[in-house]
């Protein structure tokens, strides 16, 4: 290896301490999990503050239709507030996954690119299916109520199914899945109840998830 | 079995240390050698005195992009290196069991 500006230095250490296999064991068990911590920018609390952001959001929408008689949509306000949570989530994601993934390149980035690509076109699909159904005359119970909120997250859930089976995560395939049928569930509730239905089955689906995380952590600690 | 069936070259608590981590990333990702250091601690003079040894050996490899300040040295594990991780992790666990 030829020395380069972030390595120059003129200490060099050789590190040669004797290991029994135990100690060897533990330090390759400790490692393991340490790396699977930084690189890996899921967390129980990043969980927990999903479940907090759906049900707040949903509940908000769901405060404002409830008593519309005619169904009219979701008012100004409660849009504002929902896309406010959502975009504090989005943020935190991108900030923890910006910070596990630090100095990390490679296939994988280009492939996580890729899918953001595809699910944002798929959600962009969802959007302009939504105006051409509007325009076609379809009522605001089904088009800013049932419609929207399922198909939003049948294609999160159903990304998220997709790209956790691709990496052989058990878990994340069995979250999306049940925010899939979550969404389609609740869409027999109707465009007022579609959106309590939706948030409270996504917070719970997502609190398992955070809980499952915590336990999973847990375990792995006291393996050492 | 004894300790000395153990690959020497990767029996050793810091190089174990960055085999383990690079192992972690999926198969054609690399780690910049500054992320490397900030997750295993290491002063860069040892830590590169590690990874030429697991480069010499075919474990990893290294590329630098740039020059000058904004240069940049990136290491992966190859599949030599996957494959010695995979053979000392079983040798390990025989010897664990024998014990």
């Amino acid at each position: 290896m030829n020395g380069t500006s972030d390595r120059d230095t003129t200490e060099t250490y050789e590190d040669e301490a004797e290991l029994d296999p135990r100690q060897a064991a533990s330090l390759l068990a400790q490692t393991q999990r340490q790396a699977q911590r930084d690189f890996d920018f899921r967390s129980p609390w990043l969980s927990l503050l999903a479940a907090a952001v759906v049900l707040v959001a949903f509940g908000v929408v769901w405060l404002s239709v409830r008593g519309q008689h005619p169904y009219k949509g979701p008012t100004a306000v409660a849009l504002v507030a929902l896309y406010a949570v959502v975009l504090i989530r989005v943020g935190t994601v991108v900030y923890a996954h910006r910070r596990a993934r630090a100095g990390v390149s490679g296939r994988s980035v280009s492939q996580q690119r890729a899918e953001g690509m595809g699910l944002a076109v798929a959600l962009v699909a969802v959007y302009l299916l939504m105006g051409a159904m509007a325009h076609d005359g379809a009522s605001d119970g089904v088009v800013y109520g049932v419609y929207v909120v399922t198909a939003t997250l049948v294609v999160l859930g159903t990304f998220g199914a997709a790209r956790s089976a691709a990496r052989e995560d058990w878990r994340g395939l069995g979250v999306s899945i049940a925010l899939v049928l979550v969404a389609a569930g609740s869409a027999f509730a109707g465009p007022r109840g579609v959106w309590l239905s939706d948030g409270v089955g996504c917070c719970v689906v997502l609190l398992g998830y955070g809980a499952a995380q915590a336990w999973q952590l847990r375990a792995s600690r006291s393996d050492v | 079995m004894t300790v000395d069936a153990l690959n020497p070259l990767i029996h050793v608590p810091t190089r174990l240390q960055i085999v383990a981590m690079l192992a972690a990333l999926p198969d054609g990702d690399v780690l910049s050698f500054t992320r490397l250091q900030e997750m295993i601690g290491l002063t860069p003079g040892n830590l590169i005195t590690h990874l030429r040894k697991l480069e010499d050996a075919g474990y990893l490899t290294s590329e630098k992009t740039g020059n000058g300040p904004a240069s940049r040295t990136s290491v992966a594990l190859t599949h030599r290196g996957r494959a010695a991780l995979d053979t000392y992790t079983e040798t390990l666990r025989g010897l664990l069991n024998g014990l």
